[in-house]
């Protein structure tokens, strides 16, 4: 009985080796994967980081209006930011062939389903992007319309324009990669129109007194006093 | 320059007149007797030109034309024309400047010696200056007329802050109204802007040829003469489209700027313009400046667009605006100095795409208005002269500040103080 136990266990320490020794080259394949993507990735970084460093790529940025993609940038560098990234991309690249090198059909469907996750990845990357840039945009022209028409809650109107903008991004981006889509609509239903409200009633209960004012004075002006005004730009 | 910017039933009418010497567009809206009487002060030209008179008239307005008769003449045709305005989605501002487009392009169909506008209502009546602004061009002796309109202190603030004294410092011509609107050009000018247009083929609107007039006198070394033609009459003003006028007016100015830099930057001082009549006086007009208005909207602007404006102006001139917002309204005053720097630092920004055009000239209006308020302060009980004095004072100030602008054109990063 006592060889039977010895045999069994024998077996079963054979196999355990056996297993582990079969996945050594798979671990080797991914540590060296590993070292050579860093090693291209701190490469790629270098010569990325000077090109544009050489192009003057953070004032460029700046001037081709994108300057709000200093503030999301390590030492608000734009520069950095792109090198960075295309250097987080060549390591993450480098950890799926390893992964991949382990040759089983678990690692396999792994790399395979996130594969194709990258699509819709990238594609929020590119939705957060375009919102973050149309959210500028219309927050800028917002706040500048509504200084210009003297309009004292001008900054609360753009901020919350701005955050209108990004919530939908927001959402979209999510959407996009399909995370609790259903949470999703239903808080952004609730966000979005949460800031409208809020919006209408700072706006509505802020500017009350204001829109009195302003009734009571355009009834009582006359024909004459519209053209008392002596100021001519043009 | 495109055909179809020539109304449909002014080509038809056109279409009959082969040639002229000079076509006189009326963008103006005069009375059916002010239009005889110019008509009757043209042909009093020397050596009887064949003239063209495109007359501004409501599509609806099926009034006989008072001067018929005169339609029919072998020297002068009359020809009534309705205004884009009247039939398409236009502001006032965008339907004048239409309405260059096709008296410029009429001009060059018909190979015309002089184009001459009259787009400005004024107090004499236009017969009595019609002849100033298109005598010359016949003769030949002028390739550009300006007009120069008797100075009232609150009229034309947009012009006297910044158009003229902009005009002067960088192209070294001391004219009153460098953009018209009432002007006169001559066949070589007009050749230069329509080359000029068809070169750039970027849709230019009437506001870039009116920019691109004095540019490109200086640069084509012609001839420019400036005509007194009297106080004008101009429409109530609405203090909310200040924004879109600056931006419908300077934008076009400071890409004129960024085409002719070369141009410019050699001009180091201005000369007067050789002046067709005597200088016209006006009586001033009444009204309150509502200043406490102005000063509020400079204030609200320093309050809120400062992020923008941060990108814009350089700290100094940030730092004084904040100091200027926190004076009392008795002691509001916008250096000349300042207000030069932050339109020559506005002038570069456009250039340099600092931020979206349409933002960044929007975001003028703020500082425009506090500039206003300034000049309304310190004029308020001023005589004639003092506004003549007080705008020469300004140009100077313009032209003092010419470096600053040359150095931060060329070296925008570097010379930044």
């Amino acid at each position: 009985m006592w060889g039977q136990v010895k045999q069994a266990l024998y077996q079963s320490t054979t196999r355990f080796v056996t297993r582990l020794a079969s996945l050594v080259p798979g671990f080797v394949a991914l540590f060296l994967a590993l070292l050579i993507s860093l090693l291209l990735a701190w490469i790629v970084g270098m010569v990325v980081r000077r090109l544009l460093s050489s192009m003057r790529f953070d004032e460029r940025v700046s001037r081709w209006g994108f300057s709000s993609l200093a503030e999301w940038s390590p030492q608000n560098s734009p520069t950095l930011l792109v090198s960075g990234t295309m250097a987080c991309a060549i390591v993450a690249a480098g950890f799926l062939i390893g992964i991949a090198a382990f040759n089983s059909d678990l690692t396999s469907s792994l790399v395979r389903s996130i594969f194709a996750y990258v699509p819709n990845v990238m594609g929020a990357i590119v939705v957060l992007a375009v919102g973050a840039v149309v959210a500028r945009y219309v927050a800028r022209s917002v706040l500048i319309g509504a200084v210009n028409l003297n309009l004292g809650y001008a900054r609360l109107l753009s901020v919350g324009t701005r955050w209108l903008v990004m919530v939908l991004t927001i959402a979209m981006a999510l959407v996009h990669l399909r995370i609790a889509v259903g949470i999703v609509e239903l808080a952004f239903g609730i966000l979005f129109g949460g800031i409208v409200f809020a919006l209408a009633l700072a706006v509505g209960l802020g500017s009350k007194d204001m829109v009195t004012k302003s009734l009571e004075r355009d009834a009582k002006r006359t024909p004459a006093d519209t053209v008392d005004e002596p100021l001519r730009h043009l | 320059m495109e055909v179809d910017s020539v109304p449909q039933q002014a080509v038809q009418d056109l279409g009959q007149i082969d040639s002229a010497d000079l076509v006189v567009g009326i963008v103006a809206d005069l009375s059916q007797e002010d239009v005889a009487e110019v008509c009757s002060a043209l042909r009093t030209l020397p050596g009887s030109p064949r003239i063209v008179v495109l007359q501004n008239r409501l599509a609806s307005d099926s009034t006989p034309t008072g001067s018929a008769a005169l339609a029919q003449d072998s020297s002068l045709s009359l020809i009534p024309w309705a205004l884009p305005t009247q039939s398409s989605p236009m502001t006032p501002v965008e339907g004048m400047l239409a309405a260059y487009q096709s008296i410029l392009t009429i001009g060059e169909r018909l190979g015309v010696r002089g184009c001459c506008v009259i787009a400005s209502k004024l107090e004499h009546a236009p017969s009595k200056w019609v002849c100033q602004l298109t005598a010359p061009l016949l003769e030949a002796s002028c390739d550009f007329i300006a007009p120069s309109y008797a100075r009232r202190k609150f009229e034309g603030l947009l012009n006297s802050s910044i158009i003229s004294p902009l005009t002067r410092s960088l192209y070294g011509l001391r004219i009153q109204n460098p953009m018209g609107p009432d002007l006169g050009v001559s066949q070589k000018l007009l050749q230069k802007l329509l080359e000029r247009e068809q070169n750039g083929k970027t849709g230019a609107s009437g506001m870039h040829l009116l920019a691109s007039l004095v540019p490109l006198v200086l640069c084509g070394n012609l001839q420019v003469s400036q005509a007194y033609l009297g106080a004008r009459s101009y429409p109530p003003g609405d203090w909310t489209t200040v924004s879109s006028l600056l931006s419908e007016i300077l934008g076009p100015i400071f890409l004129a700027m960024e085409k002719n830099a070369a141009c410019w930057q050699r001009t180091r001082t201005s000369s007067p313009v050789k002046a067709l009549n005597e200088p016209v006086s006006a009586p001033q007009t009444t009204g309150t400046v509502e200043i406490d208005r102005l000063v509020n909207s400079f204030q609200l602007g320093i309050r809120d667009l400062q992020e923008i404006w941060g990108l814009i102006l350089p700290p100094a001139s940030l730092w004084e605006l904040r100091k200027l917002a926190r004076l009392p309204i008795e002691q509001f005053h916008i250096p000349d100095e300042l207000w030069v720097r932050i339109i020559y630092d506005f002038a570069l920004a456009h250039r340099l795409r600092t931020i979206n055009r349409d933002h960044l000239l929007r975001s003028l209006t703020p500082l425009y208005l506090g500039w206003v308020a300034s000049y309304a302060r310190e004029l308020e009980t001023a005589e004639e002269n003092a506004i003549e004095h007080r705008l020469e004072r300004l140009s100077l100030a313009y032209e003092i500040g010419k470096p600053y602008l040359v150095s931060r054109w060329r070296w925008p990063d570097r010379f930044n103080p």
